[in-house]
């Protein structure tokens, strides 16, 4: 498969929708993720996304084939975008074709969680203060029995959503 | 035996200020965990976020328990925040 998951340059959405295909298809749930001008209480000039490139793009497919497995849809798409954005860039973008909608939301919802939580993809922020920092997240070591794994989880995916 | 090369990636390369830690070892490293241990011996700046990250060769997460990998090479993931 050659489909990019990881994007140095900006990310149109509009041909990762295959609005031309998929006629059994009604639904189509389209998540955008854009940059934001602010992180807890902090004002956000700028930030940079950086990866283990290859193990990210695998995640990524991974996710992908796991979500259409999940819920049953036929079209499953992610792109994550990497370098430096400013505020209001795009910098995920997940579509799901599924003939209904209730699995069209479901399924978009599981497929970016999974993505935020797995991929091996970093957000450095600079502040308009000059300083700059690397947004706390998920650990995704398989070999840690973490008692607050899943507090933890929660947390991250509460303050970055 | 040949140096382990360890990359490292988001904070870690901050905190480290360098892409790639190489130690030299000797015998007694068999496996990955033993190689952090030697790599928190010799960068105790990186010490206390390596319980955290992930090990990584080549595309696959491998385990502390895990041998160290042929090529010798053991990538450093931090806790990810993408989206």
């Amino acid at each position: 498969m050659n489909r990019i998951a990881l994007s140095h340059e900006p990310v149109a959405v509009e041909p990762l929708l295959e609005l031309d295909t998929h006629p059994e298809c009604g639904g189509l749930a389209l998540f955008v993720g854009t940059v934001r001008d602010h992180h807890e209480g902090r004002s956000v000039r700028h930030l940079k996304y950086t990866a283990h490139e290859p193990l990210a793009a695998k995640v990524i497919r991974e996710v992908e084939h796991s979500t259409r497995e999940r819920y049953g849809v036929p079209y499953v798409r992610i792109v994550h975008r990497l370098g430096d954005l400013a505020i209001g860039d795009i910098a995920i973008v997940c579509v799901v074709r599924a003939p209904h909608r209730a699995e069209a939301f479901a399924a978009c919802r599981y497929a970016v969680d999974a993505v935020k939580h797995g991929a091996p993809i970093w957000k450095e922020e600079f502040y308009t203060d000059g300083s700059s920092a690397f947004v706390e997240g998920c650990c995704i070591r398989d070999d840690l029995d973490e008692p607050d794994t899943a507090s933890h989880r929660h947390h991250s995916h509460a303050s970055h959503g | 035996m040949k140096p382990i090369v360890f990359e490292l990636f988001a904070n870690l390369e901050r905190l480290a200020g360098t892409k790639e830690c190489r130690i030299d070892v000797d015998g007694g490293v068999a496996t990955i965990g033993d190689a952090l241990a030697l790599l928190a011996q010799g960068h105790p700046e990186l010490a206390g976020s390596l319980e955290r990250c992930a090990c990584v060769s080549g595309d696959t997460i491998v385990r502390r328990a895990d041998p160290v990998p042929a090529d010798g090479r053991i990538a450093l993931l931090p806790p990810v925040a993408g989206g």
